[in-house]
Order: C-alpha cells, then sequence, then structure tokens
C-alpha cells in the first residue's frame, strides 16, 4: 500500500516535473556566446573583444572571441561555420562583406543562434540586431563639432571618402553638406571639394597635399576614413600648413595622439571601442534572456555600466551612439 | 660489382612524401579530435571541405604553371573578374549554364594574356602575373561595385551551395574531385604533363628536343586560369555575393599548398596527388584550429612553419640520401 505521505511526495514530483521544462526554458545566464571581429590583432577590434568578454564576465556567460588575423571574408565565413557547429547560444559578429556573411549566418538562425552585428551590419535578414556605433546623422554632427574646435571661424572644408561607392563616408559627407547649408550652428563652413583615397594611407597623404595647393583658403580636411584622418594631419605637418589647415574626421587616439600633442592638430572624434563591445554583448545577453526584442521598434534596453538607455529601431537596428572627440587633455586616457 | 649496378633494373620510387603527408593527415584528424569534441562528425567535416574548394581549384591550376618552373600569383584576381562578370550574367538572365561557360572562357583569356607575356616575350612570370593582379583586380572593381552582388539566381547558386546524399557531401567537393583526377590525368599520364615537367627541369633541352615551349607554356597558364574561372561559379554559390574584392589575399594559402604538396617551386618536380594531399592536409588542420577558436596569428605561424618545411624537405632530403649512400656520391 501506498501512504499518504508518499503520495505527496509523488504530487509534489508530479508539479516539479511539470514546472521543468519552464524553468529550463527562463534560463537567464550561463549562455555560450561567439564573437569574430572583421580580424583579430587589431587594438580598435581587441577593445571591443575585451568590452563584451567583461559584459559577459557580469552575466554569468561564457565569451569566445576568435578570427582570423586579417579581413579575408571567405576566412571569416570558415571563421563562423565553425562557431556554429559549437553550437553556441549566439554569436556577435562585425561582417566584413554583408552579403556574403548572410548564408552561414541564416543556417546559424535557423539552429535557434541568435546574431548580433556591431560596427559593421550584415544582410537585415541573416542577423536579430545591428549594434550601431554611431548614426550616420550623428557621425557627421561630430565630425562638425571637431571641425569648429579647430577653426571656430570656420571657413572653406574638403572632403576626404574611401570611394564613391563606400556607402557610410558618402552618406557623411551628403549630412555634413547639408547641415553646412541649413544649420545656423554649421553654416560658418563653405565644402569647396570631395576627394577619394581609398582608405590608403599613401593616397591619403598626396591628396591633402593636392586639396591644400588647389584651395589656398582651405581650412578643414574631414575625413570618416580612420586612415585618411591621420595621413592628412601628416600631411599638414609635412608641407609646413601647420595653423593654417586642420585635419578632423575619425581617428584612432593611438594614430592622431602625436599631432594632439605636439599642437599641429586639435580635434579628432571616435567612440569607445571597448564600451561598444560591451553593449553588444549585453544587448545579445538580454535577448537571450528574453528581457529585449531587438525585432520590435521601440523596445528599450537600460546597460548601466554604459550610463545609458538604448532603443531598437527600424530592422532590429540599435544605435550606441555615444561619440568621443579627442582634444590634446583627452587623448591620453585612451589606449588604442 | 659495377656491373651489376648498371643492370640492376630502375627501382619504382616510392612516392615517400605522399605517404608522409597522409601519415600527417591521420595525425592532424587525431588532434584535431583532442582538439575540439565537435570534430568528429561526418557532417562537420565535410561541410569544413567547402572551405577549400576555391583555393584547391586555384592551388591544381599554380601545380601546373609550377611545374614549367614559373608562377601565377594573379590567380585569385581572376576569380573576381569571374565572380563580378558572372553579376552582370545573372542580371540579365542569362542562363548559368552559358553564364559558366563564359568565365571559364575569360578565364582561359586572362591566362592566354599572362602566358604571352611570360612566354612569347620571355617576360619573368612573378612580374607578370604580379601585374596581371592589380590589373585584374582593378578590372574587377570597374565591372563591379564595391557594394556588390546579391540577387543571383537559384541555379547559379547550385554548385557552390548544395550538399547531396542526406545534405552531407558538397556539390563543390564532386567537381573538386572530378578537376583533381582530370588535372592528375593530364599532368602525369598525356604527352602535355610531360613535356609540362621536362620544360620546367630544361627548359633549353626540351626546346631542342622539338617540343613547343612557348605553346606548352601559354596553355597552362590558361587551364590555371580557367580552373580560376570555374573557382569563381563556386564562389557566388557558396557566398552569394559578388564585389570586386573576392578572394583578395587568398593567393598565399594557394602557394603553401603547392610547395607543401611537394611541387618544386624551380619546376620539373612534383606530383598533383601531393597537392589534392597537401589540402587536405591544411583543410584538417585550419577545421580542427578552428574547431578550438585558436587564434588566426597562431594558425598563421602553423601554416608558415609547413610552408617552409615544404620548401626546405628536398634539400634536406637530398642531405639525407647523400648521408645514407656514400657510395653513390661520386656516380
Amino acid at each position: 500500500m501506498v501512504n499518504r505521505r508518499e503520495l505527496g511526495k509523488l504530487g509534489a514530483g508530479l508539479v516539479l516535473a511539470g514546472l521543468a521544462p519552464r524553468l529550463a526554458t527562463a534560463k537567464d545566464s550561463g549562455f555560450k556566446i561567439m564573437m569574430t571581429p572583421k580580424w583579430t590583432g587589431f587594438p580598435y577590434f581587441e577593445l571591443t573583444g575585451d568590452g563584451a568578454k567583461a559584459a559577459a564576465k557580469e552575466l554569468g556567460d561564457t565569451l569566445i572571441y576568435a578570427g582570423a588575423d586579417h579581413a579575408d571574408v571567405s576566412l571569416q565565413v570558415e571563421t563562423l561555420q565553425n562557431f556554429v557547429n559549437q553550437k553556441p547560444d549566439a554569436i556577435i559578429l562585425a561582417a566584413i562583406d554583408l552579403n556574403a556573411v548572410a548564408p552561414v549566418l541564416e543556417e546559424a538562425r535557423k539552429k535557434g543562434i541568435v546574431v548580433t552585428t556591431y560596427d559593421a551590419d550584415a544582410a537585415v535578414p541573416a542577423r536579430d540586431m545591428f549594434v550601431n556605433q554611431l548614426s550616420y546623422e550623428q557621425a557627421a554632427k561630430v565630425m562638425l563639432d571637431a571641425a569648429l574646435i579647430d577653426v571656430p571661424e570656420g571657413g572653406e572644408i574638403a572632403f576626404v571618402a574611401a570611394s564613391p561607392t563606400s556607402p557610410n563616408h558618402m552618406a557623411h559627407i551628403k549630412i555634413m553638406t547639408e547641415l553646412t547649408k541649413t544649420d545656423p550652428k554649421y553654416q560658418v563652413f563653405k565644402v569647396v571639394d570631395t576627394q577619394f583615397a581609398g582608405d590608403d594611407d599613401a593616397k591619403s597623404y598626396d591628396v591633402a597635399v593636392n586639396l591644400m595647393q588647389a584651395h589656398p583658403n582651405l581650412k578643414v580636411i574631414i575625413s570618416s576614413s580612420a586612415v585618411s584622418a591621420p595621413a592628412a594631419a601628416r600631411a599638414i605637418e609635412a608641407s609646413g600648413h601647420v595653423g593654417k589647415v586642420y585635419a578632423t574626421g575619425f581617428a584612432l587616439p593611438s594614430a592622431i595622439k602625436r599631432y594632439l600633442e605636439n599642437g599641429s592638430q586639435k580635434a579628432f572624434a571616435f567612440w569607445d571601442p571597448f564600451e561598444l563591445g560591451y553593449v553588444a554583448a549585453y544587448e545579445t545577453h538580454m535577448k537571450l534572456a528574453g528581457k529585449f526584442d531587438p525585432s520590435k521598434v521601440g523596445a528599450t534596453i537600460e546597460v548601466p555600466k554604459a550610463n545609458a538607455t538604448f532603443t531598437a529601431g527600424k530592422d532590429g537596428e540599435v544605435v550606441y551612439g555615444k561619440p568621443l572627440i579627442f582634444t590634446k587633455d583627452t587623448v591620453g586616457k585612451y589606449d588604442f | 660489382m659495377k656491373d651489376d649496378r648498371t643492370k640492376r633494373p630502375v627501382r619504382p620510387q616510392w612516392p615517400a612524401w605522399e605517404m608522409t603527408l597522409a601519415a600527417l593527415i591521420v595525425a592532424a584528424g587525431v588532434w584535431s579530435t583532442t582538439l575540439s569534441p565537435y570534430y568528429l562528425s561526418l557532417d562537420q567535416i565535410f561541410g569544413s571541405t567547402r572551405f577549400f574548394i576555391i583555393p584547391g581549384l586555384l592551388a591544381l591550376g599554380l601545380a601546373m604553371v609550377v611545374s614549367l618552373g614559373e608562377i601565377d600569383i594573379s590567380l585569385a584576381s581572376t576569380v573576381a573578374v569571374g565572380t563580378v562578370t558572372l553579376s552582370k550574367l545573372s542580371m540579365f538572365g542569362v542562363p548559368i549554364g552559358f553564364a559558366a561557360a563564359a568565365v571559364v572562357a575569360i578565364g582561359a583569356l586572362l591566362g592566354t594574356l599572362n602566358g604571352v607575356l611570360a612566354a612569347r616575350f620571355g617576360l619573368p612570370s612573378l612580374a607578370v602575373t604580379l601585374g596581371a593582379m592589380g590589373a585584374y583586380r582593378g578590372l574587377a572593381f570597374i565591372v563591379g561595385s564595391e557594394v556588390g552582388y546579391t540577387d543571383f539566381n537559384d541555379s547559379y547558386r547550385w554548385l557552390g551551395a548544395t550538399r547531396l546524399f542526406d545534405d552531407i557531401v558538397p556539390v563543390s567537393l564532386l567537381a573538386f574531385a572530378a578537376v583533381a583526377v582530370a588535372v592528375w590525368l593530364l599532368m602525369h599520364r598525356t604527352v602535355f604533363g610531360r613535356y609540362c615537367f621536362s620544360i620546367g627541369l630544361n627548359r633549353d633541352a626540351s626546346w631542342f628536343a622539338g617540343v613547343n615551349v612557348v605553346k606548352i607554356k601559354i596553355c597552362a597558364y590558361a587551364l590555371a586560369s580557367a580552373l580560376a574561372g570555374l573557382a569563381a561559379v563556386v564562389w557566388v554559390g557558396q557566398y552569394g555575393s559578388a564585389r570586386g574584392d573576392n578572394a583578395d589575399g587568398s593567393i598565399l594559402f594557394v602557394v603553401t599548398a603547392v610547395v607543401l604538396g611537394g611541387m618544386d617551386i624551380n619546376g620539373g618536380r612534383g606530383t598533383i596527388g601531393g597537392v589534392v594531399l597537401a589540402l587536405m592536409l591544411l583543410g584538417t588542420l585550419r577545421n580542427g584550429m578552428g574547431l578550438a577558436n585558436i587564434g588566426g596569428p597562431t594558425q598563421t605561424v602553423v601554416l608558415g612553419v609547413l610552408l617552409v618545411g615544404g620548401v626546405l624537405r628536398p634539400a634536406v632530403a637530398a642531405a639525407l640520401a647523400r648521408l645514407r649512400r656514400p657510395d653513390n656520391a661520386d656516380v
């Protein structure tokens, strides 16, 4: 005969058994997240990796950061395929070619893996969210703000982009040009030229020299390319235009520290890669834990460490949007 | 004694290097199993082979050129010309059969150009193909755009994306196997192949023996670039993307495979079987290290060490042979 106490145990057991699957799906830590940048070994990407690792550690997740040592899309796809085969809960990547990574990412999503892009997006159907460092608008404004630090009274400005088909550079230039016409704050500037330097150091240098010769009244050379902006600074110094012409735009602090410290340049812009990586991993974790749904426009997520609340926009894009301006006084704080 | 030796029939040479490579592949597989619990799965291993089809096709082509004692480093750029051409053909709705044939033909044409410059005008192949590498890459950027093209018709994707037999065996792997057999037959069982190796060993002697050196060389360059065209068809299927920068930077891996496979970089010696085995070895190593999330720099060091090993091997083997049989040194 089964006594009453044993029946009670059985009942409790059944209740627990019924609850168990629901408890398992409500898992909110211990996720396995795998991350690959465009390429490893570059200080900027290493810092995004460190930031993501910091977030994972706090949230009780495992984060694995790996990838090829140069930007090669077939190697990146191979890395992603290796990730998928290791059955992680989520993948975070900075895509080299937004379309070439799509097939393997779609395979990952079919297997229930959450896919987050940061820094450079993949095709929209291939990922759950894109943690964008800066919106085009923000990028345009911060570069013009830096130019205002260089030359508060304004004057002629020229742009250096990678190529006419480089989407973000061209969007920045279009918005900056509009702002110089419409926004009173930036109307002191007059756009006189746009040149292309293919993200190439030597070519950027030549282009900067040519711009200064072609426009004797030129005040600022602005570039969204972290290669071209420092090269323009070097060209200004080498051609004896210090104090007459300034370079600005996006640049790694390590690349322009020297010019800020010797006074030949005043300001450059960027964002905090460590925090960008942190936010990307944090948001990915919250998506896995069911606490953040980037597919819903207007969904918000608070990231205490970043001291900010982010909002999901169209197509799962979450703008991180915290630009930084480096000057002589602040550049020493950053080690990338 | 001396007479005995001259009468002794030619001993069949054991393909010692191929045997070594085969043993290394097994060792690499075992090592990979210990590196990662995800390695040992048929689906995984077959899936990983897809990443070696494109460099593999280039390596088979390059092996033909290297057998002549020449080099072609423009092959990766030719792949990009192929992918962007395919994107245009797909845009105009050209059937894949015709498009693939056209791209292979364009590859052959670009290769012929290399061959004419290198063989007919006697220019150094490294210089010619270095120039071609830049020129063809530029051409690819002009034809395509940096934004790229992705709306490929499903039939264009079949060769690179499909996996047969329960979604396990990639079609591209079967295509690679067929090409490998064809190249092996061509290089080791036809007069053309024999001429290639003889030119690589001694160009002048071959010429005096009546070999049309220029024609053979041009053919080898054309075939190598035609295979790059085929690689472009696989690329489009596998990645669904065509841009001017496709396959940029992959040539180092291709050269590594050819040299590690036992092709003498000075020409005249080597086997296609060795190249295929080298590809399998490199593939197994990369797959295992990748699954274990070993960093890119470490992987590059391993590849580099293998490349140096491949280059040093003939010298070391010759030195060992001399040590072992000092009586033959003066023959």
